[in-house]
């Protein structure tokens, strides 16, 4: 009994279980809109994008999120002005674009190595987080709660129907930016939990859970992040056990209770689809 | 409500728009409607119904010319809300969870605060609209779980709840059953009565002398506006539809003097399909259906 209680007494095991259980929740909840707006394959850019930033900011003596979120947001702005100019689609400029950015970063740590070496970018490493680390995802955090509990309905409306939005004076473009910068900066900060390869996992999965288990906005926003705070925690905790990365067990507890959502769900899932087909072949 | 804003009106004058790879969707267009009307917008598909919509919503920017909503520009018009836009049914995502009462208040959205809360006043709109559109049962439903006519009954209550005296309507008949289209046009006839602009954009001529009093016909370019009788010309229509337009020539048709007007006419909006007397299937042309005319000459000597 007690051998469940050994992380806690563990400074760094403490920091790590409530570190990622932050992340988990604020990345939950900006993945109802992902989901929604259509954005995975985006979080999945701009969490790699934002690689080459945190060297920079090592060269230039800037905090690492700085650097990390300019460079996303550049991503993301260069992605959108190729679209515009050339008659590529959307998934191929995502494509080239954001493997530039991360091939630059690659690039730029190994010739530059800086605080955060390239295993902890790349997968994570939450165990080892800095105190100065933690602070800055603290700042981030916050200001991603803040901007999101003010606006997310305006959020919702621009996902929803942008062509309303526009038509009664939303300002549609600064909405778009919006939803990008609260990306990178969230990207930004799951960066050192469970690294930009799994990053997307966090910016994804919890929606995606919560989407089919309701039909209100509401009640997904409540449901994603309650399910993204408890993988979080219960994955950092575990991971102590596992003796595992705990980006991998995070991600992979993510993933188990997608799976379980995705055939059980009550009116969504993979078993309910059935029983109403049965139900209608009786009828 | 007393109402001190100025009567809506729609001025587009000499629009030409150009999309940025140099494509020319419309040219030198030209039209004005005041308040009170339901007006037709009619073409083919790429005529530049949309691209007119879009520039009288200040979406696109003109290359040349201006649009002028209630006298002021589409920048002022939208801060003031004034225009209400009802999308096309492919145009939504309709698994999207957002449940009528939802969707209707974001047609509140610009009158709020910039937290978005709704008051009482904005819960009252939106059950009036609701109540109006005969949608007042199903607030609680999520928008996907509901048929084609109440789908597009509740993106007009949210048009209605923007209270905009604009209303632009894309296809507002598609997928929609007749009985939905008929209380839809009820509707608009009331808010017709009430002074609002109504444009319909459609390429589905029959119900357009039915509820539409003036029209607005475009191919490239507006080609003709105004009252409905004077422009529904088959000149004028031929000029916008050109080798598009779907004819059915009785004269030329497999249709007898016998058949007289029994004549029975159903469409789907394509191609009429044409009954004669006692039911019989009629043909366009007459040609290489001798036989047939035969047997009904035959049967009218009876």
């Amino acid at each position: 009994m007690n051998d469940l209680f050994t992380p806690f007494h563990y400074d760094y095991m403490v920091k790590a279980i409530m570190v990622s259980g932050l992340i988990g929740g604020v990345c939950a909840f900006l993945s109802c809109f992902i989901t929604l707006k259509g954005w995975s394959l985006m979080g999945d850019a701009l969490s790699h994008a934002v690689v080459p930033g945190v060297s920079l900011a090592w060269l230039l003596g800037l905090p690492f999120s700085v650097g990390a979120f300019v460079a996303g947001i550049l991503a993301a702005l260069s992605m959108g002005w190729v679209k515009n100019h050339s008659r590529l689609r959307e998934d191929a400029v995502i494509g080239v674009v954001f493997t530039s950015f991360f091939a630059l970063g690659l690039l730029l740590l190994s010739l530059y190595p800086s605080n955060l070496n390239l295993r902890t970018i790349i997968f994570g490493n939450i165990l080892a987080i800095s105190d100065p680390d933690i602070l800055q995802v603290l700042i981030i955090s916050a200001l991603s709660i803040l901007v999101l509990g003010v606006k997310w309905r305006d959020l919702l409306l621009y996902c929803f129907d942008e062509n309303h939005a526009r038509s009664i004076g939303l300002n549609t473009r600064f909405l778009h930016f919006l939803l990008l910068a609260l990306l990178s900066a969230t990207a930004v900060a799951a960066l050192q939990t469970v690294g930009a390869c799994l990053v997307v996992a966090m910016l994804v999965t919890p929606g995606a859970t919560a989407y089919l288990l309701t039909d209100r906005f509401g009640k997904m926003l409540v449901i994603a992040t309650i399910t993204g705070t408890t993988c979080g925690v219960v994955g950092a905790y575990a991971s102590y056990f596992f003796n595992g990365s705990t980006g991998g067990c995070i991600v992979v507890l993510q993933t188990l209770v997608f799976l379980v959502v995705l055939v059980l769900a009550p009116k969504h899932g993979v078993l309910a689809a059935r029983t109403q087909r049965r139900a209608a072949a009786a009828s | 409500m007393p109402d001190t804003t100025p009567p809506p009106s729609i001025e587009v004058t000499d629009v030409t728009v150009a999309y940025t790879n140099g494509h020319i969707a419309l040219r030198d267009a030209t039209f004005t409607l005041g308040a009170g009307t339901i007006c037709a917008l009619v073409g083919v598909n790429g005529s530049g119904k949309s691209t007119l919509f879009k520039a009288i919503m200040g979406f696109l920017r003109p290359a040349k010319g201006h649009v002028r909503i209630a006298g002021a520009t589409v920048e002022a018009s939208r801060k003031r809300k004034l225009v209400a836009y009802v999308p096309q049914s492919e145009e939504v995502d309709w698994t999207f969870p957002v449940s009528v009462w939802d969707v209707v208040m974001m047609g509140r959205y610009g009158h709020m605060n910039f937290m978005r809360i709704p008051g009482a006043d904005d819960k009252r709109i939106v059950q009036e609209c609701l109540e109006r559109v005969g949608m007042g049962d199903f607030k609680d439903r999520q928008i996907g779980e509901l048929s084609g006519g109440q789908k597009k009954r509740v993106f007009l209550a949210r048009a209605l709840a923007q209270r905009g005296r604009i209303m632009l309507l894309d296809e507002p008949f598609t997928g929609v059953d007749v009985q939905t289209e008929s209380a839809i046009i009820e509707l608009l006839r009331a808010l017709r009565g009430e002074g609002h602009i109504i444009l319909v954009s459609t390429h589905n001529l029959g119900s357009v002398p039915e509820f539409c009093d003036q029209v607005v016909l475009v191919n490239r370019t507006v080609l003709a506006f105004g009252p409905t009788d004077q422009v529904f010309t088959e000149d004028n229509l031929s000029r916008a539809f050109g080798g598009v337009l779907r004819q059915f020539h009785f004269e030329s048709s497999t249709i007898q003097e016998n058949d007289g007007r029994t004549v029975k006419l159903l469409t789907d909006d394509e191609r009429p399909l044409v009954f004669g007397r006692g039911g019989h299937l009629e043909y366009t042309n007459r040609q290489g259906r001798e036989d047939l005319v035969n047997e009904r000459a035959k049967e009218a000597g009876e």
